[in-house]
């Protein structure tokens, strides 16, 4: 479980992250996402001991990362900033943290199978791809079979594939009831996995919710949809009609909204499911005022 | 704590960095006896003179720069290539790391000293006996020479690290050992010698038993060079370690 109490973090005037709060909690993917700049890494950074808070705190199951006794066997992380000695082979970096921490170096082949980069580990990490690096990051943050899982903008440079490896890999630790949380400037990479979402802007937490809590909504486009309006009303249907005439129902199945429609003798030129994807992205942009270009 | 020396152990073992120091480190020593024994014969003064063995064993200390430099990348590395996180991640009580990388560089100085002193000898004895003269193996000033360049050489590994413990920007450390060796520490001991012999690469000289004047003696300049290193590497400690990564 993290908890982030107040946390601020100045660089002279520029408030970086400015009273944040929000809780990761254990078993479930919370998302950290916010436009470029947003505060995001700075938060981890405050949160894994490599910055001092200006005020506020942020814990992990309770202290401060610094009081953990022994950290890497409690939080794997991966930041942005996290480099690699370009000289050294992908083994040795993994065995000189597994034995600064004190891991048994026989962790270290399965994870490398984990990440797929066991036909590399010889190799010199200056000559790695930036998704070598990432998986990497990813299996040295997983040394010591972490509790707490702290990614930060763990897909970038990952094809297709590896995005949705690391989907799966999310899902899986948060089923054993681990506590994954995972920043992301792009919304929809994490929207498919997150069971909760923090949005922050400025350094502000915009909002915090339950993936779950946001259910779909149906799109529909008709010939008269001030007839369609009267009809949903008359059903009791909570619904929106959007400047570009379709109209948004929110927590209806088409079904209904086609019965509805065919009930009034209107004509159905569009119906289409938003997901809760799609309405999370909403959520995002107009709670960061953003049009989705970072 | 010994994990953690056994980590930065293999840190140094695992890049090519301490392969190529060193074997600088041995090339920058045997010449620099080279051309002491061979401006020593120019110049007259017998080889085996007290004068001569000074000016050509207090010079097989030189290598002891590459280790200085050594140090100051082990320390300084860790910012430059983006290690340092995972390893304040590894290790938060960041000043632990600090002391495990003293006493690694303090091994891995004290090991280079053996190789470019052995190397020295050799050359030393090898030029010798071309200019026909036999090198004073029994002499005890010799070994207490060559006693300070081990000395000497490891002071300057730890030196190297606590340098690049305050000055965590790599070029710039480099930067700053270079030109206080090679400029700041040359002017001063032609404008205010008596001030120069207090400062760190002359206190060094007068460990390696230098023939310069003016130097401290053997004994002092160990005990100035320490006090150095513990005063930048308190420095770095006290204002650079615990700064956000």
């Amino acid at each position: 479980m993290i908890e982030v109490a107040g946390l601020t973090k100045r660089y002279g005037e520029h408030r970086a992250v400015d009273d944040l709060s929000f809780t990761a909690p254990a078993g479930k993917v919370t998302g950290f996402v916010g436009p470029n700049g947003a505060g995001k890494t700075t938060t981890f950074r405050c949160l894994l001991g490599l910055a001092e808070p200006t005020a506020g705190v942020a814990l992990v199951d309770g202290l401060r990362y610094r009081d953990l006794a022994a950290p890497r066997r409690q939080v794997g992380a991966v930041l942005e900033s996290m480099g690699f000695h370009p000289a050294r082979s992908g083994r040795n970096h993994l065995r000189v943290l597994a034995r600064a921490a004190g891991i048994e170096p026989a962790r270290i082949d399965p994870l490398l199978d984990l990440v797929g980069l066991r036909g590399a580990a010889e190799r010199r990490v200056g000559g790695y791809s930036l998704g070598m690096r990432q998986r990497l990051g990813l299996a040295a943050a997983l040394l010591g079979d972490p509790p707490t899982i702290v990614l930060d903008e763990p897909v970038n440079g990952l094809d297709p594939a590896g995005v949705a490896w690391v989907r799966r890999l999310l899902r899986a630790w948060a089923d054993e009831g681990r506590t994954v949380l995972v920043s992301s400037h792009l919304l929809v990479e994490l929207a498919q996995v997150a069971d909760r979402v923090v949005v922050i802007r400025d350094g502000h937490r915009v909002t915090e919710a339950d993936v779950s809590s946001l259910a779909g909504s149906v799109t529909v486009r008709v010939d008269r949809p001030d007839a369609m309006v009267a009809a949903l009303l008359a059903a009791g249907v909570g619904h929106e009609l959007r400047g570009d005439g379709a109209i948004s129902v929110p927590g209806c199945e088409p079904a209904e909204v086609g019965r509805i429609a065919a009930r009034a003798s209107v004509a159905v030129t569009e119906l289409a499911r938003a997901t809760v994807g799609d309405s999370l992205e909403a959520m995002f942009f107009t709670a960061t005022g953003g049009d989705g270009r970072g | 704590m010994g994990d953690l020396v056994a980590a930065e152990w293999l840190k140094l073992r695992t890049t090519r960095l301490v392969y190529g120091t060193a074997a600088a480190a041995v090339l920058l020593s045997v010449a620099a006896v080279t051309g002491a024994v061979l401006a020593t014969d120019r110049s007259g003064t017998p080889l085996t003179s007290t004068r001569g063995l000074e000016q050509i064993l207090s010079v097989t200390g030189t290598g002891a720069l590459m280790v200085l430099l050594t140090g100051v990348l082990v320390a300084a590395g860790e910012h430059r290539h983006g290690t340092a996180a995972d390893t304040f991640l590894t290790t938060p009580r960041r000043h632990r790391v600090v002391l495990a990388k003293l006493a690694v560089s303090a091994g891995a100085g004290l090991a280079a000293g053996l190789i470019t002193a052995a190397a020295s000898l050799a050359t030393a004895a090898a030029l010798f006996t071309v200019e026909g003269a036999t090198f004073p193996v029994g002499d005890g000033d010799v070994w207490l020479t060559l006693a300070g360049t081990l000395a000497y050489t490891t002071l300057f590994a730890l030196l190297g690290v606590a340098l690049g413990t305050l000055i965590r920007n790599q070029v710039l450390a480099i930067a700053v050992a270079l030109a206080w060796i090679g400029i700041v520490e040359h002017i001063l001991i032609s404008l205010a010698p008596s001030i120069a012999r207090w400062l760190p690469a002359m206190a060094g000289l007068a460990v390696v038993r230098s023939p310069i004047d003016d130097v401290l003696s053997p004994l002092g300049g160990l005990v100035v060079l320490t006090l150095y290193t513990v005063a930048i590497c308190g420095a770095g400690l006290r204002f650079a370690v615990a700064r956000d990564v």
